[in-house]
């Protein structure tokens, strides 16, 4: 094992300082960095052509200049990598550190949302092969696939921020958006829900009645103005939450899971209002983890008053129910927000924005106002990024299932009568994830890689920006620095997906092939 | 009689729910006075003036932090800033300029303003200065000098004599020149708050009381006279560096910050958001109309940028000059308003004669030399260069009012431009149509190539251009490949990367590329024509005795007009070069916003912020 790790390692250098002056050699003869100068009429021209080439040492070739280069790098291993400076006078390594958090933020939430529902997705449809679902999804997720993301991008500042901001000035449905809205989720939802016809029938006319008269109410009382659940609301979603958490969890007939449950629906509603209280005051870095764990071991002890056999599931029903319950309040508390948000001179009535990470004229200080700004900033690109990526894994998860289902050794375990529970969860599943494990490992690192497109569309300044820069510049520099760290991430992580692979998988071996 | 009354009442009562509505509603309806102004690369500092430095977010932000005795307006001209001080030449032999900064005029600190100020500028543009200093020598190819700035090698640089020197009362500084140089009003020197640059290299992170500051200031003079190299070393060195931050906030050095400008940064979100505000002791130049606040956000991408001008997000975008990033801001009209106009950087193409000058080896090509067949080979290519037909297809789809360019000393809107191309001759490159033009060159050629006939090729020319990527050009290059092939020509138009660094290489038998004017001198563009600044080899007497006629003293406009007249007759004639365009601009302005008025010079955009205002509507 040792070896093959050492040797993989090795080959990892070859590869990287190869490709390093490859990629050197090729960016420098790409471009001249004096052309500005050269066609400048200004009349120190000349002395800033030496001023230049005394920075960049132009006056070195570029298969030598990369040695100079190599030798900031080479630092690391005297514990001080110099990854030089920029054409912008900036320290190259400062850059990076400063863009790789900003990339994370860009497509971390994405690409975890992204990944939880697309492989969940793509068990449902394995498992209701060729069933309405499973058509409607591949249909979905190949129209997905076959969206280019800055197409998306712009289709999505047009309508979910220009135009919804217009409507943000009056926001009244227009009766046709209230029929087309109606029947769209009709639809989706009757092709979501399979079943027979009559069911799919009743599926559709359910959900485009009630979605009409709840746009209706929400039109008529122009809730997207100043949206908010308020006490009586948010405790009826409680409710539901806790008859389709304990459904889900523990099955509805379990009536210790359901009462906990629906005990801390009715905590969230006492509650309210002191919560309310608590969610303004300073102490904000003591009071919110205080909160959080409260919340953690009310939920905890309170099922220990109705059961006291097999608790384990029925404190998960409870903890799980909690837990949303006390987002939908956190969603209350932003959606009160809203208004206060959209009022301030920094926002000027229209809250959702187009580009960027936060909005700078919004003055510091409100820890509300700065979360929901955090949020609003952070909604177009995650929904991009996540519509494009989703199918991906769709796709992959349904392929992967359907072929472990065909396996064997899933024929043997149903055969000595497992349940399908077991079957599907123990053995089928956890064979799935091998494979996505290891396109998982290899994603990350095209994620620090940057979204080129995705940033330089929404304007934020991660990997990729820097990368686009370094190029159109012709800063050497920075281009290098990039692609080092990307490129090493790249390596590595294959790396440690092909040991991945061999730990979670007992018939791949790593030290067999070394030998 | 009763509906009236109905009526009566009904338009009452609407008036008067109205009137509570107008109340009660969103208090929108005062203008704004925050402008967001779209920037399409990050601040890397706030000294424009250091090598590496000089990018227009820097510029932008320097500009509206601190300003000068002059600035250019929208005309090119440039304007005086009396309510900062006066400026005069003082005697012409020797030639001396004195600079008079007005009593009363303070930092942002509230430092009275002096002639003090106005001498870290000689260090920062003197290489004499920084070599007898011992700050090291800018010319040397290893070493950067300890205050690394772009100022150097200028023309202050090559005339200056001795010291700046300081009257009595410090408020005028008077500098002597070895010539009457004719420029001498673009040399004007900048202030810069010294006494911060003093406070910061003793270590000092707080404003100063005036008295401490003052004190400072005078601690500058006494460095700056004797050339004390330790503190001009340590000074040198904050200078070159302190300023390169792309972050601002509380815990930023606010001596950093002090400047005599209209706003000074108030935040900066490293690549991202600056927030600059009122500077409430401003009292340095034009009095600002009604905005408060001015922030630049990054959106490097020109989609991205008119989708949020069109969200109301940004207000200001100096646009991608491209057909489709206009028509896409024109798309959203009326909430926004296309401003173009003309950048001061022209496109033209360079025929080669001879080897550039002072390089080795020759050029054989078809144009080389000054005989009778060179000239008309060369007047054939200009002939049948489709300037017109580039003019319609890539450059008025940008900019609708957009002029072909026939004289290359001057801009068609300038006031001489029409008298210059009316006898300059070059109505022999613009009479007819291009069918005739090119049948005209054809016939030229066949002169040489008797065998030349559309599409014959006998005239072999490689063409100089651009990068691959510059899709402008390779447009333009196609359009002339296609239309000199009509007169026997045969164009090599491959693009080539870093095309810049082969201006100078013979291979080349033609050019077209564009000259960036960076400000209005005297002599113009004449230079770009004068025998050792040629890389194409030109030679012209008479141009080089205008060119140093130009650069030797001041002339008055209609002097300086006649040259560029006989300069132009003398291109033509010689048929070397045409200009074709001037690069086009195209701003997408908030339909409130009032005011923007771009200049060709930088900072292009926010030349005259002060005058910019919202209205409600």
């Amino acid at each position: 094992m040792f070896a093959y790790i050492a040797r993989r390692l090795g080959v990892l250098f070859v590869i990287l300082f190869g490709s390093s002056y490859i990629l050197y050699n090729l960016a420098a003869i790409s471009g001249d960095p004096l052309e500005a100068l050269r066609t400048s009429r200004e009349p120190n021209a000349a002395q800033q052509i030496i001023t230049l080439t005394r920075e960049l040492n132009l006056d070195v070739p570029p298969p030598l200049r990369y040695f100079i280069w190599l030798r900031g790098i080479l630092g690391i291993f005297v514990g001080s990598p110099d990854f030089g400076e920029a054409r912008t006078g900036q320290q190259v390594s400062e850059m990076i550190a400063l863009a790789i958090p900003t990339t994370l933020r860009l497509v971390a939430g994405a690409t975890v949302i992204a990944i939880v529902l697309g492989i969940s997705i793509g068990i449902i449809t394995a498992l209701r092969q060729y069933s309405r679902f499973d058509y409607a999804m591949t249909f979905v997720a190949f129209l997905l696939f076959s969206l280019p993301i800055f197409w998306v991008a712009v289709l999505l500042k047009e309508f979910l921020a220009i135009q919804f901001n217009n409507f943000l000035s009056n926001p009244t449905i227009s009766p046709p958006w209230l029929i087309g809205l109606s029947l769209f989720s009709g639809i989706f939802w009757a092709a979501i829900l399979s079943g027979d016809r009559k069911r799919v029938l009743v599926v559709f006319s359910g959900v485009t009645i009630a979605n009409a008269a709840l746009l209706q109410v929400l039109s008529v009382t122009q809730w997207f103005a100043d949206p908010g659940f308020g006490p009586i609301i948010l405790f009826l979603l409680s409710i539901g939450v806790a008859f389709l958490v304990t459904h889900l969890s523990t099955g509805i007939n379990n009536q210790a899971a359901l009462r906990s449950s629906i005990a801390m629906a009715v905590l969230t509603l006492v509650l309210y209002y002191p919560n309310q209280w608590l969610f303004e005051v300073d102490a904000k870095k003591v009071v919110f983890p205080l909160m959080v764990l409260t919340l953690f071991v009310v939920a905890a002890t309170v099922p220990l008053l109705f059961s006291r056999i097999d608790r384990g599931p029925i404190i998960r029903t409870s903890i799980l129910s909690a837990f949303i319950m006390g987002l939908l309040t956190v969603v209350d508390k932003l959606m009160q927000t809203w208004r206060p948000y959209m009022e301030t001179d920094a926002v000027y009535y229209r809250p959702v924005p187009t580009f960027g990470q936060t909005n700078a004229l919004l003055e510091p200080g409100n820890f509300w106002m700065t979360f929901l700004d955090l949020l609003v900033h952070l909604f177009l690109p995650t929904t991009a990024l996540l519509l494009i990526s989703f199918a991906g894994y769709v796709r992959f998860s349904r392929g992967t299932l359907l072929e472990v289902l065909n396996q064997d050794y899933i024929r043997t375990a149903r055969a000595k009568g497992l349940t399908e529970r077991t079957v599907i969860m123990r053995h089928a599943f956890r064979n799935t994830m091998i494979p996505l494990t290891t396109i998982m490992v290899v994603d990350f690192a095209g994620i620090i890689g940057g979204a080129i497109i995705t940033e330089r569309i929404f304007g934020w300044f991660g990997m990729g920006t820097l990368f686009n820069q370094a190029i159109n510049s012709l800063d050497l520099n920075l281009l290098m620095g990039v692609f080092f760290i990307t490129a090493f991430l790249a390596v590595t992580a294959n790396l440690v997906a092909d040991l991945l692979y061999s730990a979670l998988d007992p018939r791949i071996r790593a030290v067999s092939r070394s030998k | 009689m009763k509906v009236t009354r109905k009526v009566r009442f009904a338009i009452a009562a609407t008036a008067a729910a109205g009137l509570v509505a107008g109340l009660v509603g969103p208090a929108q309806a005062a203008p704004k006075t925050t402008v967001s102004i779209v920037q399409s690369n990050a601040l890397t500092g706030l000294n424009p003036s250091v090598t590496n430095m000089n990018l227009t977010f820097n510029v932008d932000v320097a500009y509206l932090s601190g300003i000068g005795f002059n600035y250019y307006n929208n005309k090119a001209t440039l304007i005086d800033n009396t309510v900062l001080g006066t400026y005069k030449v003082v005697s012409q032999k020797p030639f001396k300029v004195q600079y008079k900064v007005n009593p009363g005029r303070v930092w942002s600190d509230g430092t009275p303003i002096n002639g003090v100020d106005l001498l870290l500028s000689h260090i920062t543009s003197t290489a004499q200065y920084s070599v007898i200093a011992g700050l090291g020598d800018p010319g040397d190819s290893d070493v950067t000098p300890v205050f690394d700035s772009l100022g150097y090698g200028g023309i202050y640089d090559e005339h200056i004599v001795g010291l700046p020197q300081l009257s009595a009362d410090k408020m005028s500084v008077t500098y002597e020149f070895d010539a009457a140089i004719p420029d001498w009003r673009l040399v004007a020197p900048g202030v810069a708050p010294v006494h911060t640059l003093v406070l910061m290299a003793e270590g000092k992170t707080k404003l100063q009381s005036v008295a401490a500051n003052n004190a400072a200031r005078d601690k500058f003079l006494k460095y700056f006279n004797t050339y004390n190299k330790k503190a001009l070393g340590a000074i040198g060195k904050l200078w070159s560096t302190a300023y390169t931050i792309n972050k601002v906030d509380s815990s930023t050095n606010p001596l950093l910050l002090v400047g005599n400008g209209p706003f000074m940064v108030k935040t900066a979100v490293p690549n991202g958001a600056v927030t600059m505000v009122r500077n409430p002791r401003y009292n340095s130049g034009p009095k600002v109309k009604s905005l408060k606040t001015v922030v630049f956000k990054v959106i490097g991408d020109g989609t991205a940028a008119a989708q949020a001008l069109k969200n109301g997000e940004v207000d200001v975008y100096a646009g991608q000059p491209t057909a489709d990033a206009v028509a896409l801001l024109k798309s959203m009209a009326p909430a926004v308003k296309v401003i173009g106009g003309d950048q001061a950087i022209y496109e033209h193409i360079d025929l080669r004669v001879g080897p550039a000058y002072g390089t080795q080896g020759s050029y054989n090509g078809p144009f080389a030399g000054m005989s009778q067949q060179a000239v008309d080979l060369r007047t054939a290519f200009l002939l049948a260069y489709p300037r017109e037909e580039i003019m319609e297809k890539i450059i008025k789809p940008i900019n609708s009012s957009a002029q072909l360019m026939n004289s290359l000393m001057v801009f068609p809107s300038e006031p001489s431009y029409k008298e210059i191309i009316s006898k300059s001759g070059v109505s022999k490159f613009t009479a007819g149509t291009q069918a005739e033009r090119t049948a005209k060159a054809l016939a030229l050629v066949k002169k040489y190539y008797p065998n030349a006939a559309a599409g014959s090729g006998s005239v072999k020319v490689k063409l100089l251009f651009g990068q691959p990527s510059n899709t402008r050009r390779v447009a333009q290059a196609a359009l002339a490949k296609a239309e000199l092939a009509k007169a026997g020509f045969d164009l090599d138009t491959t693009p080539t990367s870093g095309w810049s660094s082969f201006l100078s290489d013979s291979k080349f038998d033609a050019a077209f590329f564009a000259w960036v004017k960076s400000a209005a001198f005297q002599s113009g563009n004449v230079g770009t024509y004068e025998t050792q600044a040629n890389d194409y080899g030109y030679s012209n007497k008479t141009i080089d005795a205008i060119y140093k006629e130009l650069g030797a003293k001041p002339l008055s406009a209609a002097e300086v007009t006649a040259r560029f007249l006989k300069v132009d007759q003398e291109l033509i004639k010689d048929a070397v070069t045409l200009p074709i365009f001037q690069h086009p601009a195209a701003n997408g302005v908030s339909a409130k916003l009032q005011g923007v008025n771009p200049s060709p010079f930088s900072p292009n955009l926010v030349w005259n912020v002060w005058d910019w205002y919202f209205t409600d509507k």
